[in-house]
């Protein structure tokens, strides 16, 4: 995107420009108290689905089950909140013209928006799941085993581990956000695919798959890998896998942990290259 | 930005060329120009908005774009500061290699709200490596230091162009490009932001504007393209053109130079 010359210049290097623009964005969400709001929403929706569910008291692997529904809806809201202007408002305002002029690459742009949006998506969504982990510690009935040894074990370390793939997944759709920010030339049309990404990443891929299992384009055999393609699917998948199946025991295989992950690197990685081509065309 | 591009010297040849030119400007000014184009073209669709346009902008000069609205100013603004690429022709930067080559200023600048006019700058600032102190210097330039702590979103129109016109000096880049730095600000203002484009210039910055106030332009521009139906059809000093035309002011240039209704706006590729 940059007319001046790019790269290492005398006093400015790549992770200087990095840093700058994502200090800016820090400071953004710092100071922008919709963010906020987000945050104490996810607080009180997880605590009070925490307790009412009653896995609060039951242990971590109940608590994961009864807020892994809430959050696939509500992480990809929050995640698409975060993510979904931080682009479109600079354009519209003539910003990244002005960065044409500045040796900033799109790349240095699209790294520092994207690092300092992620810290703040990972504020709102992680601090409301460290009160929920607190809140099962003190209320769980039981006594637990810290580690998940065994099936049927219940253990904090997997609500860390809940807690890392939940991470995974909120900057996959950030990542989704900040490309349909790139891609977008106004406000109109910023809301329209931010609309059409959250129904896409919430049920129309899914939904595909299912077509697609029923048409048998996706075989059975198959199937654990292709719910990799969906990021929902891909999650969902990797909570299963790696934390319920673990403390539940042995079942049905739901989904190939290896391919989910690989999944959502796809779609995070492909996300953030199609916004640094849409921010640099 | 294939067609935008920059002069191929290494690091080491331009230090001794400038070295060169240090010693040659005890003799004689460097009159190369910085920024060249030749003959530009820019169409969207089957509309074309400028047409064969050449121009060079020249080191330690005011260059001023006038023309009625809707004939492509911003348009050959965006061109030459290399925002978009021509359809047609090249647009050369001629300069030494600097950490930012051109500066620019949009004709409706803004800021993103939340942050105060300093903070703004230092990010701009810290972008070519300046700190905070190089950030006050710039916003000292354009007399705004007083508002060095009010949001953004605070400042009036007038302010928020002195807030651009700041930025756009931020590298010392030499050239800079203006679109309509005076539209809408009071005749103080206004004559104020021509002065601070006649500094820069003073002090070797090629500055290239456009402008509805052919009072100012006349009183400080050292050379002006006239541009008209998508073509440059007068250029020169505004002395120059006066004498050309046997007229008295830059106004009467204007007058007699543009071929449609002064009355009604030209818009390119409609014809009535």
């Amino acid at each position: 995107m940059s007319t001046a010359t790019s790269t290492d210049v005398p006093g400015s290097t790549t992770s200087d420009r990095v840093r700058s623009v994502f200090v800016r964005e820090l400071r953004t969400v710092a100071r922008t108290r919709t963010f906020l709001f987000l945050g104490l929403v996810l607080v009180i929706a997880f605590l009070g689905l925490a307790w009412v569910g009653g896995g609060a008291r039951a242990g971590y692997v109940p608590t994961i089950v009864d807020l892994l529904t809430p959050i696939e809806l509500l992480v990809p809201i929050v995640a698409i909140a975060f993510g979904y202007r931080a682009i479109l408002a600079d354009g519209n305002r003539g910003e990244l013209d002005v960065f044409e002029t500045y040796p900033l690459e799109a790349r240095e742009l699209v790294a520092g928006i994207y690092a300092g949006r992620a810290i703040g998506l990972l504020g709102a969504v992680l601090i409301p799941l460290a009160y929920v982990g607190a809140l099962v510690a003190v209320a769980r009935e039981d006594p637990f085993g810290r580690y998940a040894s065994h099936a049927g074990a219940d253990s904090p370390l997997l609500f860390v581990r809940f807690v890392v793939v939940t991470a995974l997944f909120a900057l996959v759709v950030l990542a989704v956000a900040l490309a349909i920010s790139a891609l977008a030339n106004t406000t109109r049309s910023v809301l329209a695919l931010a609309v059409v990404a959250l129904v896409a990443v919430l049920v129309g891929l899914d939904l595909a798959l299912i077509y697609g299992l029923d048409a048998g384009i996706v075989s059975e055999s198959m199937l654990a890998e292709s719910l990799a393609v969906s990021p929902l699917s891909a999650y969902r998948g990797l909570v299963f896998e790696t934390i319920v199946v673990t403390a539940a025991g042995t079942g049905p295989q739901t989904a190939t942990p290896l391919a989910s992950v690989l999944g959502l690197l796809v779609w995070g990685v492909g996300s953030l290259a199609v916004a640094v081509w849409a921010v640099g065309r | 930005m294939t067609t935008h591009t920059r002069h191929p010297r290494s690091q080491t040849d331009q230090s001794t060329t400038d070295t060169d030119t240090e010693t040659n400007t005890e003799t004689q000014p460097d009159t190369r120009p910085l920024l060249e184009a030749t003959n530009v073209a820019v169409s969207y669709g089957d509309v074309e908005v400028l047409e064969s346009v050449s121009a060079t902008i020249d080191r330690g000069t005011v260059t001023a774009l006038i023309g009625p609205n809707g004939t492509g100013k911003t348009t050959l603004l965006c061109t030459l500061a290399g925002l978009s690429a021509p359809t047609g022709g090249t647009v050369e930067y001629l300069g030494p290699e600097t950490s930012r080559q051109i500066g620019y200023l949009p004709q409706r600048p803004s800021f993103r709200p939340g942050f105060t006019v300093l903070e703004t700058l230092e990010f701009y600032a810290s972008l070519v490596g300046e700190d905070r102190e190089k950030a006050l210097e710039r916003l000292e330039l354009v007399g705004l230091e007083a508002a060095a702590g009010r949001q953004v979103e605070a400042l009036s129109g007038g302010m928020t162009r002195l807030v651009g016109i700041a930025q756009a000096t931020i590298g010392d880049p030499p050239v800079i490009v203006l679109d309509e730095p005076a539209s809408g600000l009071d005749p103080g203002m206004r004559g104020h932001v021509f002065d601070i484009a006649g500094e820069l210039a003073a002090s070797g910055t090629a500055v290239l504007l456009s402008s509805h106030d052919l009072g100012l332009v006349e009183r400080t521009a050292d050379h002006v393209l006239l541009l008209d139906d998508g073509t440059i059809c007068r250029r020169g000093s505004p002395a120059t053109l006066q004498e050309t035309l046997e007229v008295d002011s830059l106004r009467a240039v204007y007058e007699q130079s543009i071929a449609g209704d002064l009355h009604t706006v030209s818009v390119r590729g409609e014809r009535s």
